[in-house]
């Protein structure tokens, strides 16, 4: 208790309490924006963080990393343009929610759900960090070959009416995920003699494109010349009504302990931590159709499942000196610019470092609170008073400066012009867009998670199945592509069965 | 409507998924075998659908583009802005752009526009030439364009 | 666009009047690092540019191009105007292995060398219940039991499977490699004995030696590493030609002035060398080494070179 009552006091002073409230407005607005990422903008802010305080630098690490989380919902809600590849699940049913003129509430609950999953996540963080981390360490390659199976298998519910068509863009994402050197052959792959491919296609370049320049060639189309007027805009603040919040109770809850569970793991991300979320919130419903056309619990699903991730994915770093994601890179990089060793010892080396950082994570969850919903209807909601002939040309400026920020290469905008031609005509062809993505985050890791488990094995492919873990998850994989079929029969059951009685 | 659109679709990922298959046939070891794999379902599932669509019996109108018109002119818009990126330097070309596509939709405000691209770019440049410092494609008429 | 004109004018009147290279440098420098935010070669080339913008009076920025082992910001940075504004702080890796196993559009005289850095050597470490406590131990235990244990490194080709390829073919060694996205991920397969043998950079596994929880037997420098006692140098087991470390360096694009380099070198030279770098290095078990301009290009060619025998003996070669 002495770890964190010295951290906090240490916190609790003018400089990290600025840097966090003005880190995380900052955050939003970087999550709100298509292209621009915590990513790109935590490493762009390191080298100023080299002179300062660690604990202010580290305060705008988690008020960038939090608020962007948050920030990616609000384009995704008001115009279904993901902000952040972690935000796409929150579209599915965001953006019908705004069609019905549910904005306002749907913004709400993601800014409510985004603190209860990052207050969630901190607060593991902050108590059994350590014993989770070394929990993960029994996941090998076997093991994370199904985890990125069992995601797989959430392309089920995404495949919306057509089954064929799902798959058909699963593979396709598969196949783009391909693309570049094989990390364990050394060969280049679908790279045609070009050395900016070797690389692989750049998920945000991809995901900007496919996602973006749809609805912005479709807001063209429809030639708004006018823009909406506050009143249609329907975004005064709406409160809770009685019961709603207890109706979400259970579905934070599970979204929290899954964003919990795949932010320890090294690797697995905030995308898939939404995903897997809003799998998890349709399979629990008593009226799964009701998905992905506005269902208020879909929202409270990937937004939470998202922040979720942020506190627990620096578990491994902090606890084990190894960063399971970029951001975590990040984070040890910058305490060891201050002279710090990542490791199972940098708890007692620095521990008001270390303690405070915790809190100022668990703190800016909070603060998304306060400067969340507000920073939503004041700032962004306005962008659409602007007549959409207006708005068309301005998103695509965004569009281009956040991607050619990301490598500072001409060809990226072209690679981003061509997803989003392909995206609007496939999504016209009524093939869904997710499944793309979610093929190119998982394929890779379980290529090569799978490939890595038969080389340890010398080969032998039960290996797969026999270690304890991975029988587990795979027998849940199994379950989750058998239930929706399991409860579909029993519901056709049932229909007959009251059929038949009168 | 519908059905030749699916066989197109079927026909062209069917092509695509042989093309890769094909192509994954001169990567050696199971680096190779993966993506061959997966060329071969996806021209599957390209079959599949060119498949269904050829016995499917009724023919739903789908429109693939509502206002062509205007989808042409945004494309371009597009495709323009982004091959003068280079040229032109980032800020010229995205003051064109935002000047120039509005009118083209048929916006005829001309100042509204102005003012808003103006301040628009302006706040582009505030963030990322201004504060985080990061090089994009140098103006034209750049100083810097001219002296190195 | 007239107003655009008479820019135009005034500043090619600047351009042709200034002196080209008189006061170098004017503005800022993009100094390209040919691998994700957050790595080892991105901490140091971040740490090195904080010091570095004071001795040259003008602002750095980072830009990151991973992917491809380092050749995809390697390619792309040879594209750059030589003109002392765009700079490529690597590791060896891209320059002197990628090219070996895949095919890349540079060659090492596509870029200019500078100066380098810092190095630190590759180490292979075991659990503590590994029936070996030397280095000489570990390497009969290796050689007695073929294709038995696996080795975890970081990528196929990579420097680090060549440096541990050297030892293992000079001893007749055969262990399957286990190729894994960097050290990070090495360290966590090899914490969950997912594989036997720790291949990897020194820092990330330098706090489980404290922990008794890995056990350093061999560093692939001749030389021994004071942070590893238990660990044998090369030079010790009768291979102090086989040693292969991990380097750091600053390079320019092709054709970049010497005047130029020079004032670079320098200002390299004084940075690395401030006692608040070495102490930085120091933590993450490298040492500062700078070489420079000739010596460097030097240093790199016969590197390639013998890491070129080793790709092609062990079938890596493109």
């Amino acid at each position: 208790m002495d770890f964190f009552l010295n951290a906090a006091s240490a916190v609790l002073t003018t400089g990290p309490l600025a840097a966090m409230l003005g880190a995380t407005l900052l955050g939003v607005l970087i999550g709100a924006l298509p292209g621009l990422n915590p990513v790109m903008a935590i490493a762009l802010l390191l080298p100023l963080t080299y002179s300062m305080d660690p604990l202010v630098a580290l305060a705008m690490v988690a008020g960038i990393y939090n608020g962007s989380m948050y920030g990616g919902a609000i384009p995704a809600i008001l115009l279904r343009i993901p902000g952040t590849p972690a935000s796409i699940a929150t579209t599915f049913d965001g953006f019908p929610m705004a069609e019905k003129g549910e904005a306002a509430k749907a913004l709400k609950i993601a800014c409510w759900s985004s603190a209860i999953g990052g207050i969630a996540s901190a607060l593991a963080l902050m108590s059994v960090g350590p014993l989770l981390a070394r929990a993960t360490l029994q996941f090998g390659p076997a093991e994370y070959f199904w985890i990125a199976m069992f995601g797989m298998a959430s392309v089920g519910v995404m495949v919306g009416s057509d089954p064929v068509k799902g798959i058909l863009a699963a593979v396709l994402g598969l196949l783009v995920g391909t693309v570049g050197i094989d990390s364990l052959s050394g060969q280049a792959r679908f790279t045609f003699g070009q050395p900016w491919l070797l690389g692989g296609l750049d998920l945000v370049v991809v995901l900007v494109g496919l996602y973006a320049l749809p609805p912005v060639l479709q807001l063209a189309e429809k030639c708004d010349l006018r823009g909406l007027s506050a009143a249609q805009l329907k975004l005064a603040s709406v409160p809770f009504r009685k019961g709603e919040v207890r109706s979400l109770l259970p579905t934070w809850g599970r979204s929290s302990l899954i964003g919990i569970f795949v932010g320890v793991l090294p690797g697995a991300g905030g995308n898939i931590a939404a995903f897997l979320s809003y799998n998890a919130a349709r399979s629990a419903s008593s009226e799964p159709e009701s998905f992905g056309k506005g269902n208020p619990q879909g929202v409270a699903a990937a937004e939470c499942g998202n922040n979720a991730d942020n506190a627990a994915s620096m578990i491994p770093a902090l606890t084990l000196g190894i960063p399971g994601n970029v951001v975590a890179a990040l984070v040890l990089s910058a305490l060891m610019i201050h002279g710090l060793q990542p490791g199972p010892q940098l708890f007692h080396q620095n521990p008001v470092l270390v303690g405070g950082f915790m809190i100022e994570m668990l703190l800016t969850s909070v603060l998304i609170l306060l400067v969340g919903g507000a920073a939503a209807t004041r700032i962004f909601a306005q962008i659409q008073r602007l007549p959409g002939v207006l708005l068309v040309p301005s998103i695509l400026v965004l569009m281009c400066v956040g991607v050619y920020v990301i490598n500072g290469r001409p060809v990226d905008l072209w690679v981003m012009l061509a997803a989003g031609a392909a995206g609007y005509l496939l999504e016209k062809l009524n093939v869904p867009l997710a499944p793309i993505i979610l093929g190119m985050i998982l394929g890779p890791m379980a290529e090569q998670s799978v490939r890595r488990a038969l080389l340890i094995s010398r080969g032998d492919p039960t290996e797969l199945l026999t270690r304890p873990i991975s029988a587990v998850l795979a027998l849940a994989t199994l379950g989750m592509i058998l239930w929706p079929l399991l409860r579909a029969i029993k519901r056709r059951r049932a229909k007959k069965a009251s059929e038949n009685k009168p | 409507m519908e059905r030749s659109q699916d066989l197109a679709l079927g026909l062209l990922v069917a092509g695509l998924g042989l093309a890769a298959a094909w192509q994954a046939g001169s990567y050696h070891g199971a680096g190779g075998t993966y993506p061959m794999v997966l060329g071969l379902v996806l021209a599957l599932c390209g079959g599949l659908v060119m498949l269904r669509a050829a016995r499917a019996k009724t023919d739903a109108p789908r429109r693939l583009v509502d206002v062509p018109a205007n989808l042409v002119k945004a494309l371009a818009a597009g495709v323009i802005y982004v091959a003068l990126i280079l040229p032109l330097g980032f800020y010229t070309a995205s003051a064109l752009l935002m000047l120039a596509l509005p009118p083209v939709l048929g916006f005829r405000r001309p100042l509204y526009t102005a003012v808003v691209a103006a301040s628009f770019v302006a706040l582009v440049w505030a963030v990322f030439s201004l504060v985080l410092n990061k090089p994009l494609p140098a103006e034209l008429w750049a100083a810097s364009r001219l002296g190195g | 666009m007239k107003i655009n004109k008479i820019i135009v004018a005034t500043a090619l009147l600047a351009g042709t009047t200034m002196p080209a290279l008189a006061d170098y440098p004017q503005r800022p420098i993009e100094l390209t690092v040919p691998a994700g935010a957050g790595g080892g070669t991105d901490t140091s080339a971040r740490k090195l540019a904080v010091l570095l913008e004071q001795k040259l009076g003008t602002s750095i920025a980072v830009l990151n191009v991973g992917g491809g082992g380092g050749s995809v910001g390697a390619s792309q940075f040879m594209q750059a105007r030589p003109d002392g504004y765009a700079l490529f702080a690597t590791w060896n890796s891209p320059l002197t292995t990628v090219p070996q196993v895949q095919n890349v559009a540079y060659t090492l005289d596509s870029f200019t060398p500078i100066a380098s850095t810092s190095e630190t050597a590759y180490t292979l470490c075991v659990h503590p219940e590994f029936p070996a406590e030397t280095g000489e131990e570990f390497l009969a235990e290796l050689a007695a039991n073929p294709d038995k244990y696996t080795y975890g490194n970081d990528g196929i080709g990579g420097t680090m499977q060549l440096a541990a390829e050297r030892i293992f073919q000079a001893r007749d060694i055969k262990a399957v490699a286990i190729p894994f996205g960097g050290a990070g991920e090495t360290l966590q397969n090899f914490l969950g004995k997912h594989v036997d043998i720790y291949g990897g950079s020194i820092s990330p596994v330098l706090p489980y030696v404290g922990s008794k929880e890995a056990k350093c037997l061999v560093v692939t420098s001749a030389a021994d590493v004071p942070a590893l006692p238990q660990a044998a140098g090369l030079e010790s087991l009768g291979l102090g030609d086989k040693e292969t470390l991990l380097w750091r360096a600053i390079l320019g694009p092709k054709g970049l002035d010497q005047a130029i380099v020079d004032t670079l070198a320098s200002a390299i030279d004084e940075a690395v060398n401030d006692p608040s770098y070495v102490e930085f290095l120091a933590a993450n078990g490298e040492i500062p080494n700078v070489v420079k301009g000739e010596a460097l290009a030097e240093r790199l060619k016969s590197e390639f070179d013998a890491l070129a025998a080793v790709s092609k003996a062990l079938g890596l070669a493109k």
